[in-house]
């Protein structure tokens, strides 16, 4: 057995995990806050980089500058999210939410391309493509970084939780009723989560958008995304970080072995079987709570 | 601000009424072709390059009186890849009288086939579509007209045994998205193995390829010769950065068709001295292009962006038209007005040795053949523009015509 390709692929595989984790961590804030399961996130993650692009590729500004741009813009458009169309569906069936929430994708995948271009954008982070290459193992720099931002950002989020506005977040997210009793609004705190999942954004847009180039495509990584939170738990941060790394890493791992034998294919065989396997087996996930209601 | 594919589709819908509208273009039955693409999905990093060229040449035909006195309308409706809109536009396209569809799609062209079979539309399906169309006998109104995907790989093989030392006893990867399209070489390269000698092995990476890093480090422990990447969209630009950081060198990377000038400017320096299957010239020095340029896009009558004019896939959907245009202007000079979809037909199966100023290989048709004979070229991005590196050719048909033969046989026998 070549040692050094299992390694390769546990660590690109990790890494590629923790970078789904920006996607995942979006959809955990946002139920964690008001329940909804958010399946626009992937297309979010779009408009975030297209955001980025626009700023950094299109006017020239410096990378960090769009990036400021682009944390800001997508903290107002996740709050103006929740302000428009969620809070209008306060006391429908959450299946109509989520159809909202799927919706509002298709919305934003047809207007982010057909507004600034449908071919693919450049955005160059100034990474060397060249990897790090140890004995014989190659690490992508992309991944290496894009995974390193997934695990601050996981531990950025784990940290807001125990400040007062998070501690506020987590009331929300136990029960809207006492939380409004004891004085805390609701409604911005839902907001806020909805803000925070559109700076998530920007981080997946950003590194995704940097590996691939920014279109359409950036929506797809909603279905990684989606059995991250499912095999983490919905409403769990810690979940994020283990379940991204395990569906990363079976993801490549899996597939690496795997592909050569049946002519490829695999990997979203990988991610398929995470999701029906945790629900059928153990549906409030890892880290979840067992009382949340599924849809 | 940029001119995007919205306000290309705007100026698109308005072409329904530009040719009978142009002063110099007399009162005659208009031709309609219906151009029903994918501007908001899957093929969206081609379709308004693509498209564009098609309406410019259009735009340039009714500029110079049309055909025969008969402008060309293009009907421009979005079918988002989705089979069920496609077949709705085609529904609507047809009562406006199209006699020739273009999808650029293959999931909607290869539901509409049995359809434009059967109300003998012409359907054209460049570069996309079923490679068993060119079978004219068993698809008589469908015409792939230029190079399926085997010639392709055909021709890129053979590149390698006569410019890169020779297939023999060498390591070949053809590393592709997980899809029919993909996979739709391997018969061929198969064959090719056995005849010359070579180890063909196949990675597939899954769609839409976004994230390949596991099969590129299967790829460099195989220690290929040369790479064959068979993707489309942002994963080819994946492909060539995974290649490039496994330690592939540039000049050993040959792409299918879909890799043009955005991905190189994406890719930067690492691209030169990648090389792909060209079906089409790109560039703006072809007669055609400049005639475009001179008389439609400098009298402010371009359908899109002036700076995609010349583009690879600009220059494709221009020869599309090209040869479009040049069946109806035969079928009209053969058995008159009004044009339908047979006399369309029939008027393709007479082009003969057409190449359009230089645009493209010199394509034939004929009531057998109506991929147009499989030619193609390879060229090099050289950091700034694709080059040439070979002639026109065409090659391994016998190899080509086997496939097409087994699938449409196939197609006959309801499988």
């Amino acid at each position: 057995m070549d040692i050094a390709f299992l390694i390769e692929l546990t660590i690109n595989g990790a890494l590629t995990g923790l970078m789904y984790g920006l996607v995942a961590l979006g959809i955990v804030l946002i139920y964690k806050s008001s329940g909804v399961p958010n399946l626009a996130q992937g297309a979010m993650v779009m408009i975030a980089a297209y955001l980025v692009w626009m700023v950094a590729g299109w006017l020239g500004a410096p990378v960090v500058v769009a990036l400021l741009v682009a944390v800001l813009g997508m903290f107002l458009f996740g709050m103006l999210t929740e302000r428009v169309l969620l809070r209008r569906m306060v006391g429908q069936p959450i299946i109509m939410v989520v159809m909202l929430t799927l919706g509002l994708e298709s919305l934003l995948r047809g207007l982010g391309p057909g507004l600034l271009g449908a071919a693919p954008k450049s955005l160059d982070l100034g990474i060397d493509m060249m990897p790090i290459i140890v004995g014989d193992v190659f690490i992508n720099r992309e991944y290496l970084i894009g995974g390193a931002i997934g695990a601050l950002m996981i531990g950025l989020a784990l940290f807001f939780f125990r400040t007062r506005l998070g501690t506020k977040l987590l009331a929300v997210s136990d029960d809207h009723v006492s939380s409004w009793s004891v004085g805390i609004s609701v409604e911005r705190a839902v907001a806020v989560s909805w803000g925070l999942a559109g700076v998530a954004a920007v981080a997946a847009g950003v590194m995704w958008g940097s590996v691939q180039g920014v279109d359409w495509s950036l929506t797809t990584l909603l279905f990684p995304a989606v059995a991250v939170v499912i095999l983490g738990g919905l409403d769990s941060i810690h979940g994020v970080l283990v379940a991204g790394l395990v569906v990363g890493i079976l993801g490549s791992v899996v597939p690496g072995y795997v592909d050569p034998l049946v002519g490829g294919g695999t990997r979203d065989v990988v991610t398929s079987l995470i999701i029906l396997l945790t629900i059928l087996f153990r549906p409030h996930g890892i880290f979840g709570r067992e009382e949340i209601e599924r849809v | 601000m940029k001119k995007t594919w919205l306000s290309g589709l705007l100026g698109a819908c308005s072409a329904l009424a530009l040719g009978a509208s142009l002063a110099n273009v007399p009162d005659k039955e208009p031709v309609r072709f219906a151009l029903l693409q994918d501007f908001t999905a899957v093929y969206t990093f081609l379709t308004n390059e693509y498209n564009q060229g098609q309406q410019d040449y259009l735009r340039l035909v009714n500029a110079r009186g049309g055909l025969d006195g008969h402008p060309v309308e293009a009907l421009v409706r979005d079918t988002a890849n989705e089979p069920q809109r496609g077949i709705e536009a085609y529904n609507r396209a047809r009562g406006d009288g199209a006699v020739l569809v273009d999808f650029l799609s293959t999931p909607v062209s290869r539901a509409a086939v049995n359809r434009v079979l059967e109300d003998e539309v012409v359907m054209i399906t460049p570069l996309h579509g079923r490679g068993d169309a060119s079978h004219g006998e068993t698809f008589p109104f469908v015409f792939p007209m230029m190079a399926t995907y085997w010639s392709q790989a055909a021709i890129l093989a053979d590149y390698i045994d006569t410019e890169l030392g020779g297939l023999a006893g060498k390591r070949i990867a053809l590393v592709h998205i997980d899809s029919p399209f993909g996979r739709e070489p391997v018969p061929v390269l198969e064959t090719l193995a056995a005849r010359h000698g070579f180890e063909l092995r196949a990675f597939a990476y899954p769609s839409p390829g976004t994230e390949q890093s596991a099969t590129w480090s299967d790829v460099r422990r195989y220690r290929p010769d040369q790479v064959l990447i068979w993707g489309a969209g942002s994963g080819q630009q994946v492909s060539v950065r995974e290649a490039i950081r496994n330690g592939i060198r540039p000049e050993h990377i040959l792409s299918v068709v879909w890799l043009a000038e955005a991905d190189a400017e994406h890719l930067g320096k690492h691209m030169t001295g990648v090389k792909r299957y060209e079906a089409v010239a790109p560039g703006r020095e072809l007669p055609v292009i400049q005639a475009i340029l001179d008389e439609v896009v400098a009298k402010g009558e371009g359908s899109g962006p002036e700076e995609n004019v010349g583009s690879s896939y600009y220059n494709i959907g221009v020869a599309t038209m090209a040869v479009a245009v040049e069946a109806a202007r035969l079928a009209l000079a053969e058995y008159g007005a009004p044009l339908t979809g047979d006399k369309l037909r029939r008027g393709f199966e007479q082009i003969s040795n057409f190449d359009a100023e230089g645009l493209m290989p010199p394509l034939s048709f004929s009531a057998t053949d109506h991929q147009g004979g499989g030619f193609g070229r390879v060229s090099r991005w050289d950091g700034g523009a694709w080059v040439p590196v070979t002639e026109w050719r065409s090659v391994y048909q016998d190899i080509v015509w086997d496939e097409i033969e087994k699938d449409a046989a196939g197609f006959r026998d309801g499988r």
